[in-house]
């Protein structure tokens, strides 16, 4: 029997189990069979570590909201007209080449924020769950406002194709993707 | 009618460090810039409430039964999640997860160091009733060396997954077994500078009453964010 060992690395764990990760927790076009509202889209990138090499079954988790800017979630004052077929959650795993990919809806602005997704990872060897967020586009935004000028492009998304947004994420060093204290 | 969620600051003191001393993956994964603060806002505030429709649940009993039934001393965990205000956390998913009774996970990654076990898959999801509470029956997990080579092993720990209300609520972390002396020296769990705060990670033993008589109980209690958060552990 064949066995892949990780290049130059004594995994510790998490060792996120094989069922963590359900197939089709990452497509959140569709809930039970029925699409969900809105204009689909990918989002996807890879996740490197400092020394720039990808890192593989690390867990992607998104939040966010419908096209019509609205959370699921009853803090949210509009939630009674979100989309019944949009969950907004997903999850999925890197693969060997360190990519993560979504299929979900593109997120209409909430009040106050520009369209965003918000996204978290996990991973052996990160202590913290590390969160992040992921725009269109650069304008006023109080979460992105927070982030210093010169590292807000880092949260941005780079469109590759029609409907295609490409979100590639540092976890350390030159060009570090800017994470959250909370 | 919107229910708004506050959240309090957590205290820094009861989460563990970043970069940990012989844990040589934390040095090149933790972020070396500061951690932009932000103040929460409704997306933040907000969060899934019905993953169960994304998931498929796997049940909270995964010692299995008769001829199935997994090698190893069969354990009861009762566990309570609460939030910071001591709020018991009716209907969140749970996620658990932990290695066979010889300290091996079924994982493409865990090496050949013990044997698998045909009957112990090693994971359980499952959602919290009315009171926040849960009940999993499963085999006490083995202590396992890490792939470090210098003397660390990991204790008996399983792992536990949940989600809360909110975004910010999101939690991973580990449940100790009391009387190890195996805690003493772990990198992860002493990551967490402050003692009250990894106490709040080991299980309390609950002496057998005889019913039912085949199972050791163990209880535990999760609080997700807050000065009294149980600490992050990955």
């Amino acid at each position: 029997m064949t066995r892949t060992v990780p290049t130059g690395e004594a995994t510790i764990g998490p060792f996120f189990p094989p069922r963590y990760v359900d197939a089709g927790a990452n497509d959140l076009t569709q809930l039970e069979g029925r699409p969900a509202r809105g204009q689909p889209i990918e989002i996807f990138g890879r996740v490197v570590q400092e020394d720039g090499s990808p890192l593989e079954n690390l867990v992607v988790e998104i939040w966010q909201a419908d096209p019509a800017g609205i959370y699921r979630h009853p803090a949210d004052p509009r939630h009674a007209q979100a989309d019944p077929d949009f969950l907004g959650w997903g999850r999925t795993a890197t693969d060997k080449e360190g990519v993560y990919r979504f299929r979900t809806i593109l997120p209409g602005a909430a009040p106050g924020r520009l369209p965003h997704v918000n996204v978290m990872l996990m991973f052996s060897g990160l202590m913290r769950i590390l969160k992040t967020a992921v725009y269109f586009e650069l304008g006023a935004d109080p979460v992105l406002d927070a982030v210093p000028a010169a590292r807000r492009s880092l949260l941005v998304a780079k469109k590759d194709g029609e409907g295609r947004y490409r979100f590639d994420i540092r976890l350390r060093g030159a060009g570090e993707t800017p994470f959250f204290d909370d | 009618m919107s229910q708004a969620y506050a959240i309090q600051p957590r205290d820094e003191r009861t989460q563990p460090a970043r970069i940990v001393a012989g844990y040589p993956q934390t040095m090149l994964r933790a972020p070396a810039e500061p951690l932009v603060k932000r103040a929460p806002t409704l997306s933040e505030l907000t969060g899934p409430l019905q993953v169960a429709r994304r998931v498929q649940l796997l049940g909270g009993d995964i010692a299995g039964h008769g001829a199935k039934q997994a090698i190893g001393q069969v354990i009861r965990l009762r566990v309570r999640v609460i939030d910071e205000d001591g709020a018991p956390l009716p209907g969140t998913v749970v996620e658990m997860w932990q290695a066979n009774a010889a300290g091996r996970y079924i994982h493409p990654n865990d090496d050949d160091h013990a044997p698998v076990d045909a009957n112990f898959y090693g994971a359980a999801r499952l959602v919290t009733g009315e009171s926040g509470a849960f009940e999993l029956r499963t085999v006490k997990p083995g202590a396992y060396p890490v792939p470090t080579r210098d003397g660390w092993w990991r204790p008996p720990h399983v792992h536990f997954s949940l989600f809360g209300k909110v975004w910010l609520s999101r939690l991973v972390t580990q449940m100790y077994f009391p009387g190890e002396p195996l805690n003493a020296q772990d990198r992860i769990l002493n990551a967490v500078p402050d003692a009250a705060a990894r106490e709040r990670l080991v299980a309390k033993y609950v002496p057998p009453t005889g019913e039912p008589y085949n199972e050791l109980l163990f209880e535990h209690e999760i609080v997700l964010r807050g000065r009294k958060s149980t600490p992050v552990q990955p």
